[in-house]
């Protein structure tokens, strides 16, 4: 173990994981009975990639984290390096001691106490006894847990066990700490008082390997990141770059999902027509304060089914035929990142010509919070004529949201707001901040400073 | 193998605590908490002395007075019986522990046969209780007792490598073959009526079900420990040297089948 050594250098790892149902358990058991090899018999059937030819070297004292969606292979990842798994194929060199954070307090037996739990887990992880021992007061401090440490474990709640599970880990004083998503649990003071532990082991040197679904934190803490996906390097290197890529990632998954969703609503919208119905009870429809600038309508004709007679009414006089959201490429789109343009995209078809029409869009966050609502009438546009299909496009050049999911309203009515089709939740789509900020508006931003205050750009 | 072997022994802290865990767990609520491992057997002896006085009284005479005889081969064939039970479920039912901690995986059967080995050395008093009352006429005719007890520590160790070879074999299957739980039961209680405890292989007649008989690997053991403990004859050397072969071979096969599976459990359990 030379000092230049990597902390863990893996080379092409795959790892593949064999699946076999019951039947085919049943089947091993009988064919390793009746003398086939034991060896032969557990050879896998059918196999699982979870891993394919991942390489990287993490170097000693650098803080590595590891993202990518659920299934992606980080787990495994991470048992590869807590070297609890084997990988199937490629070579995985970890040099000095691991701790792994996989799961706190495993092996914590329920009938015997805080403080014999806390010598069994020390002596697990590689610690002797005389060690866990000198350990055990700091470690019980660090839990704070003092006045339950004599109690059997049973009686503990679950962010108790988890912090006594952390003091114990980070005590251990490994080279490598391996932390995988723990500190979602524990209340506030105890994350940050695991986040201080993190950035002191940092200090002191340490190799930290770090998995974790918040990206602030993964961004916050790690010099290079590895993107996972599929089990397959999607990228390593500088964290702001990987991240960003992440999550343009997510939010085009994201967008297709929600354009497939758009497609299959519109047609079962389409598919209804306009037939005279009851109007939807006022109390069932959207408060009045969050209603867009149109009148409780009287007399309304709602198309069918149980949701979406609550979602779309109106005489239909103007059907709207179509809603889309497209980007500035003039693609059809339903995920947008923070200040990049928006355009609605609005068809319709009068059932006759008229000359009274308004055109309005509304848009809401998904508990029903207006963010937006507005009207062709309000923005100062007259109607002429309609006779027949057209269509209408509203752009937001700089689509000013933060983080979160919207529905899009967009409606049609006459100039004294009598909806000829009124359409709630036409689209949704999904904006994504490329900051940390937080809120529905995303404004632009500039700061001052003056006097006795100094700042760096990052 | 043998490396693995080495760095078992650096684990023994491990073992120690493991096995302190199960004994205090064990009776951890309970009133009598440690009482338990001494009052179970006197029970069973108890029970047993009325049995065999009252009900069952048409034995033979070198088998008499039959309660200390079946005491004294009874105890080391729980220990055997349960050590594999607890054995063979060890790795499954600490899955959670092997997935995520990183730690040598036999340190579980061994300390299953480690734990119920201590069981028994806490019943042996009782058992000596038993063979100085038994010394004395109080169950019928008078036993001899001597120096030839002392037999039970090397008995014992022997038997715990015997008993770890079958368990680390156990476990090992376990894993992957459910099956092997269920099975075992029913097997241990046909190898119980075919391992000399109720009986001593000379009171079988017929030469044909007695070589049978000594094929078993047990049969030794409990052999040796009739004995010891109740007759109080010493056992000849070359008797010891069966039993230190059966007993290797035990281990290392098991141990063999353990190593070369390891890296699947995590995976598996």
């Amino acid at each position: 173990m030379t000092p230049a050594a990597p902390a863990v250098a893996a080379e092409g790892v795959s790892k593949s994981y064999r699946k076999w149902g019951r039947t085919r358990a049943f089947g091993t058991l009988k064919s390793a009975l009746l003398g086939r090899s034991l060896a032969a018999a557990l050879a896998p059937s059918e196999v699982v990639a979870a891993l394919s030819d991942v390489s990287f070297t993490v170097a000693r004292g650098e803080t590595f984290g590891v993202v990518g969606p659920n299934g992606g292979g980080k787990s495994t990842l991470l048992k590869l390096v807590a070297g609890l798994f084997k990988p199937t194929s490629g070579r995985i060199a970890v040099h000095g001691k691991v701790s792994a954070l996989i799961e706190l307090g495993a092996g914590f037996h329920p009938e015997i106490s805080g403080r014999e739990n806390v010598v069994i887990n020390g002596v697990m992880l590689g610690l002797t006894r005389r060690e866990i021992e000198q350990k055990l007061p700091a470690i019980i401090a660090f839990s704070g847990l003092e006045d339950f440490i004599d109690e059997p474990v049973k009686t503990y709640s679950s962010g108790m066990y988890v912090r006594l599970g952390f003091a114990v880990a980070v005590h251990v004083d490994p080279d490598i700490l391996v932390v995988d998503e723990v500190l979602a649990v524990g209340d506030e003071a105890f994350a940050h008082r695991c986040l201080d532990t993190i950035a002191e082991f940092s200090r002191r040197g340490k190799t930290i390997f770090f998995v974790s679904h918040s990206l602030a934190l993964v961004e916050e803490l790690c010099d290079r990141v590895l993107y996972l996906d599929h089990g397959r390097v999607k990228g390593l290197g500088d964290p702001r770059e990987m991240l960003a890529t992440y999550r343009l990632d997510v939010a085009a998954g994201e967008g297709a999902r929600l354009a497939t969703e758009h497609r299959r609503d519109q047609e079962i919208l389409q598919a209804s027509s306009p037939i005279e119905e009851n109007p939807p009870s006022p109390d069932a429809s959207r408060k009045q304060e969050t209603q867009l600038p149109v009148e409780q309508p009287l007399e309304q004709k709602v198309p069918l089914g149980p949701d979406e007679k609550l979602r779309r009414w109106g005489n239909r006089d103007v059907t709207i035929t179509g809603c889309r959201l497209l980007d500035s490429s003039g693609a059809e789109r339903y995920a947008f990142r923070s200040g990049e343009s928006m355009t609605i995209e609005i068809s319709v078809a009068p059932r006759i010509a008229t000359v009274d029409f308004v055109f309005g869009i509304g848009i809401f966050t998904p508990d029903e919070v207006c963010v937006h609502g507005c009207n062709t009438e309000i923005d100062g546009f007259l109607p002429e004529r309609l006779d027949g299909p057209a269509t209408v496009c509203m752009t937001l050049p700089r689509l000013e949201l933060g983080t979160g999911t919207y529905l899009l309203d967009v409606a049609v009515h006459s100039r004294r707001e009598t909806p000829y089709d009124y359409w709630r939740g036409a689209c949704r789509f999904q904006v994504d901040s490329p900051d940390r900020d937080a809120g529905l508006y995303r404004p632009e931003r500039r700061w001052a400073f003056a006097g006795a205050v100094s700042v760096s750009a990052r | 193998m043998l490396k693995n072997l080495a760095g078992l022994w650096r684990h023994r802290a491990l073992a120690y605590v493991l096995v302190a865990r199960e004994m205090k767990a064990r009776y951890r609520g309970s009133v009598l908490g440690f009482f338990w491992s001494l009052l179970n057997p006197l029970l069973m002896l108890a029970v047993y002395a009325i049995v065999f006085a009252v009900i069952f009284t048409g034995r033979g005479p070198t088998t008499s007075p039959y309660a200390l005889f079946l005491f004294s081969g009874l105890l080391p064939w729980n220990w055997l019986s349960s050590s594999l039970t607890d054995a063979a479920a060890s790795l499954t039912t600490h899955g959670a522990l092997l997935k995520k901690i990183l730690f040598p995986a036999e340190v579980l059967p061994l300390v299953a046969v480690l734990a119920q080995g201590l069981h028994f050395v806490f019943a042996l008093p009782v058992l000596l209780l038993g063979l100085v009352l038994g010394a004395f006429g109080t169950f019928g005719p008078s036993i001899p007792l001597g120096w030839p007890l002392v037999q039970a520590v090397p008995l014992f160790i022997l038997e715990g490598v015997f008993v770890a070879g079958l368990g680390l074999l156990l476990a090992a299957l376990t894993v992957h073959f459910r099956d092997v739980k269920d099975l075992l039961a029913t097997a241990l209680s046909l190898w119980f009526f075919a391992t000399p405890v109720l009986y001593t292989l000379s009171d079988i007649k017929q030469e044909r079900v007695r070589a049978l008989l000594l094929l078993n690997p047990a049969a030794p053991f409990f052999d040796g420990w009739h004995d010891a403990l109740f007759y109080a004859r010493w056992i000849e050397p070359s008797r010891w040297g069966l039993l230190l072969a059966i007993a290797c071979v035990s281990f290392f096969l098991g141990y063999a089948l353990f190593d070369r599976l390891r890296d699947s459990y995590p995976e598996a359990v």
